[in-house]
Formats: structure tokens, C-alpha cells, sequence
């Protein structure tokens, strides 16, 4: 027989807000941008399906300096969600080991880091130098 | 690795896999592509830097729209971004101890729901 004797710590309603959980609560927010991008498109894409003066109104509000600051701040984030991402990486992953070391966290982090930097980079200017 | 005891008894299983393997390659998706994909269609192509004025003009879109593989990226970034957001959201907002836990539900994965069935919809509608 085990008697309960629930005990709940207190915690401030907004401990989220403080450190150390700010960083938590950042990253975790960082996934909003990435959905928020996500209607950006959909929204575009129920422009292109009502037709060319939808479509028209909606590459003109891309244009518009709320669009290009919203994105910036956009951009921002996502790539706060890269960052943080593949630091989670390594820690979702088993151990990686080469030479009968184990590369340590950090080191995979960057390593990815640096590929897929380098690949965006590409993609970026591929689709440049393609469009021309 | 289950244990025997598990495989004896087997209990209700929980359907949130579902949502992770969702949110998880959606997060993938938008750390590989993410920053490109904002800076070439919002950004660049709009302003007009780097890329052509019709980059993404009505005939331009809706060509990509009309493509199969097209239409398969513009199913796969909008559905898997929403459903990424979406799980954040709602486990940070259930953590904030916000309720009723099925308002919040509705407000995350049944938006992301909605979003991936109105995107196919659009897209089938769009045509070949």
C-alpha cells in the first residue's frame, strides 16, 4: 500500500520568460516563424488558384516594406531554428564514433553546420545564375 | 530491447509518433532549405535583387504549380512547416499551462490539419 502524498513545487506562472528557460522558450518559438513562413506561402498559393489580380495583389504585398521587414525578421529566426537544431542533433542521434574516439557533440554540430551553410549558399546562387 | 513484460500486455499506444515524425521532418526540412527558400521567394525575387522581375510572376507560379514535382514541394514545405510550428506551439503553450489542452489542439494541429487538406485541395484544383 503506498499512500500518495503529492507535493507540487511552486513554480512562477511565467518561468518561461526567465532564464534559464528564455532560451528554451526562444527556440521553441523559432518553429512559429518556420509555420509563419509556411502561410506566407499558402497564402500565395490561394492567390495563384483565385487568379492573375489576386496573384497581383499578393506579389505587391510582397513587395511592400511590412513584407520585407516580416521576412527579415523571419529569416532571422529560421536560421535561430538551424542553429538550434543541429545543436539537438547530435544529442537525438547515437554515438558517433570514428577512430575509436567519440567526435564529441559540438563537433557534429558544426561539421553539419558548415555542409548544409555551404549547400544553401549553392542553392541561392544556383537559382541565381539560373534565372538569368 | 522491449522487454517481455511489454509484449505480454499490450497497452494503448499513443498516437503522438505520428505528430513527431511530422514535426521532426518538418524542422529538418526547414533547417536544410528554410533560410534559402525565405531569402530567394520573399526577399530576392520580390525586390528584384539578383533575380529577374518575372521570377515569380503569375505564369511563373502557376507553372510550378501545375508541375507534379512542384506541386509535391509546395505540399511538403507548406504541410510539414505548419505541423513543425504547430507541435511547438502546442507544447509550449501547454507548458505555460494555458488551457483548455482542446483549444489548443484545434489552435495548432487542427490549423495544421486544415492547412495540408486546403493546400492538396488547392493544388488538385490548380490542375496539371
Amino acid at each position: 500500500m503506498s499512500e500518495k502524498r503529492p507535493f507540487t513545487r511552486p513554480i512562477a506562472s511565467d518561468w518561461w520568460a526567465h532564464p534559464p528557460y528564455r532560451a528554451y522558450t526562444v527556440r521553441e518559438l523559432s518553429g512559429v516563424a518556420v509555420a509563419v513562413y509556411g502561410a506566407v506561402l499558402f497564402v500565395g498559393l490561394v492567390s495563384l488558384w483565385r487568379g492573375p489580380d489576386s496573384y497581383g495583389a499578393f506579389l505587391r504585398f510582397l513587395k511592400s516594406p511590412v513584407s520585407i521587414l516580416l521576412n527579415l525578421v523571419l529569416l532571422a529566426a529560421v536560421l535561430y531554428h538551424v542553429v538550434t537544431w543541429f545543436q539537438i542533433l547530435p544529442k537525438t542521434m547515437p554515438k558517433l564514433i570514428v577512430d575509436g574516439k567519440q567526435v564529441p557533440q559540438a563537433r557534429i554540430t558544426t561539421l553539419v553546420l558548415r555542409a548544409v551553410g555551404f549547400g544553401a549558399v549553392c542553392l541561392v546562387l544556383l537559382t541565381i545564375g539560373f534565372a538569368r | 530491447m522491449s522487454e517481455a513484460a511489454g509484449r505480454a500486455a499490450p497497452e494503448k499506444r499513443s498516437i503522438s509518433p505520428i505528430f513527431w515524425l511530422l514535426f521532426g521532418a518538418g524542422g529538418m526540412l526547414a533547417a536544410v532549405f528554410g533560410p534559402a527558400l525565405i531569402l530567394i521567394t520573399d526577399l530576392l525575387a520580390p525586390t528584384g535583387i539578383g533575380l529577374p522581375e518575372n521570377f515569380e510572376d503569375y505564369s511563373h507560379a502557376l507553372a510550378f504549380a501545375k508541375n507534379p514535382i512542384g506541386k509535391l514541394v509546395v505540399l511538403a514545405v507548406i504541410s510539414l512547416f505548419f505541423w513543425h510550428g504547430a507541435e511547438r506551439l502546442y507544447l509550449t503553450l501547454k507548458d505555460m499551462k494555458a488551457r483548455p489542452l482542446l483549444v489548443l489542439k484545434f489552435g495548432t494541429y487542427g490549423v495544421a490539419a486544415a492547412v495540408t487538406l486546403a493546400t492538396f485541395a488547392l493544388l488538385l484544383s490548380i490542375g496539371f
